[in-house]
């Protein structure tokens, strides 16, 4: 099973990722398959006539998990969602109907629906250049080495199983393959007290 | 409401009122069985059951809208061991299919009345596991809590009783209608199957009155129920915290009061009426515009409510 590492603790929320994604798939408006999502919040204190603000933020980069429980395949009613042995989720744009019920379903957001092909469409980790043995884009192009990807159990034991970080969701759901190392400020899928900055940008 | 959620809240909305319709007309045929004769029951059900297969197929076409590529549409059915969507489009065909089979049967009077019935409760029972299957649908996305409720199968449920009762009693006294009109005209009424003669008017008459007391009395119990289990879906909502607020706003304002305003306005009127009609003289034209009133307006209010529903979709993550 493959998957993905995020190290938030070096993001800077710069989106070189989501644009190297984009451009290596051609993806129309619309469509990102890999998005950076500000998350943030904070209070503040007053003591006397002295207000200390208290604020965070931090970014999540998310793309498809390739989850070990995948929903989108489930619930697609055309098995055009599919799985491969290495655990990669991808869609067979020749059976896909573009009902979008796995858009529903996804709660990252992975499968996204192109206007232009009428389809569904999703990371698929890059089969073309992992078969020529190069990284994903997404992760070749992230200056501060944030991304790293490859067989889900050598990740866990290299950089842990955290996975359970604002905004995301529950892991629960889809069991994603997914390992991050959380932020200083990372609050835990439930409990946050923050909200996502940028919603018109995911 | 977004323009693309239009399919879908014709298609359920529907479908289920052509499952309800299907099952009230075989409560009128069991219980008008017991002390009528079933030409009688026949000459009263049978319109009402001709325009099932109209309203069903415009549901089903309706729900094509939403595939981008009808091209690839025969695929739908082929993930049915895990999708629940593919078993909707294999339940709705097989109800459209059964229902249209017993239909021809009844009107070229196929097999014998055994038979009939048997085809009648298999058809009543596909569509009973249609509507179930349509609200898994939604109940099963475990990432939108706002659907992943009891509420979900409940509505579908209530939307079948209430909408499948209103039009069986919309469409029973227009087809009398139609038929007084016709014959007053001096014209023949269509299908000499339906030729009435006055002994059996007087007895169609009398079961006319019993079933609508019975549409009545269903449409204000599923209308009440509706009242009273809503507040109790919005209770939880609330309780969801922050992934709750969307859902929420959705069953706010004036929307929310309109709509339960037609429920009651609707299955009132036709309860008032019934009460007070229904065993009076022999002209069903006051009936007839009150049980159409009330179905149209109910029929108002289920759209709303449904558009509630798509508009209550909030899914967690991001």
């Amino acid at each position: 099973m493959l998957g993905f590492h995020f190290d938030a603790t070096a993001c800077n929320g710069c989106k070189a990722c989501q644009i190297a994604c984009k451009d290596k798939h051609d993806s129309p408006i619309g469509v990102n398959w890999r998005r950076v999502v500000e998350y943030g919040g904070g209070t503040w204190a007053t003591s006397g006539n002295v207000t200390t603000p208290n604020v965070f933020s931090y970014y999540t980069s998310i793309a498809c998990n390739h989850c070990e429980n995948p929903v989108c395949v489930q619930v697609c009613p055309t098995t055009a969602m599919t799985q491969r042995e290495d655990g990669t989720v991808f869609v067979d744009q020749d059976k896909c109907v573009g009902c979008r019920y796995c858009e529903w379903a996804c709660p990252y957001s992975a499968p996204q629906f192109n206007v232009e092909t009428g389809h569904m469409s999703k990371c698929d980790l890059c089969k073309d250049y992992r078969d020529q043995d190069q990284d994903p884009a997404c992760v070749a192009a992230c200056p501060v080495r944030a991304l790293d990807w490859g067989p889900i159990e050598e990740l866990r034991e290299k950089y842990g199983d955290e996975n359970a970080i604002e905004p995301l969701p529950d892991p629960s759901i889809t069991r994603p393959n997914l390992v991050i190392t959380p932020h200083r400020h990372a609050q835990a899928s439930g409990f946050g007290t923050g909200a996502i900055m940028n919603p018109e940008e995911i | 409401m977004e323009l693309t959620q239009l399919p879908m809240v014709v298609f359920t909305v529907f479908a289920q009122m052509s499952v309800g319709a299907f099952l009230v007309l075989g409560v009128i045929q069991v219980f008008g069985s017991l002390r009528h004769s079933s030409a009688t029951v026949d000459r009263l059900a049978d319109p009402a059951l001709y325009a099932i297969g109209p309203t069903l197929i415009l549901g089903l076409m309706a729900s094509m809208l939403h595939m981008h590529d009808v091209t690839h549409v025969l695929n739908v059915i082929r993930h049915v061991g895990s999708s629940w969507l593919s078993r909707e489009i294999l339940a709705g065909t097989a109800f459209a299919g059964l229902g249209f089979l017993f239909a021809a049967a009844q009107w070229f009077k196929w097999g014998t009345p055994r038979f009939r019935q048997i085809l009648a409760a298999v058809t009543a029972l596909v569509g009973v596991g249609l509507v179930y299957v349509m609200s898994m649908i939604y109940y099963s996305l475990k990432a939108v809590p706002s659907w992943n409720t009891w509420f979900t199968p409940v509505q579908f449920a209530l939307t079948t009783i209430l909408l499948g009762s209103l039009a069986v009693g919309a469409a029973m006294l227009s087809a009398i209608m139609f038929r007084r009109h016709t014959l007053e005209r001096g014209g023949k009424i269509f299908g000499a199957r339906t030729d009435p003669d006055a002994s059996q008017g007087e007895e169609v008459t009398a079961l006319v009155s019993s079933s609508l007391k019975g549409i009545a009395l269903t449409a204000i119990i599923a209308g009440g129920l509706l009242l009273v289990l809503l507040p109790l879906h919005l209770a939880q909502l609330a309780g969801l915290g922050p992934a709750g607020v969307v859902p929420l706003q959705a069953y706010t304002g004036a929307k929310l009061v309109i709509r339960l305003g037609l429920v009651v306005v609707g299955t009132a009127l036709l309860g008032v009426f019934t009460y007070l009609l229904a065993d009076r003289g022999r002209n069903p034209r006051p009936l007839a515009v009150v049980a159409t009133m009330a179905f149209a307006l109910v029929l108002v209010a289920e759209f709303m409510g449904r558009t509630q529903f798509y508009e209550s979709m909030m899914r967690v993550g991001i």
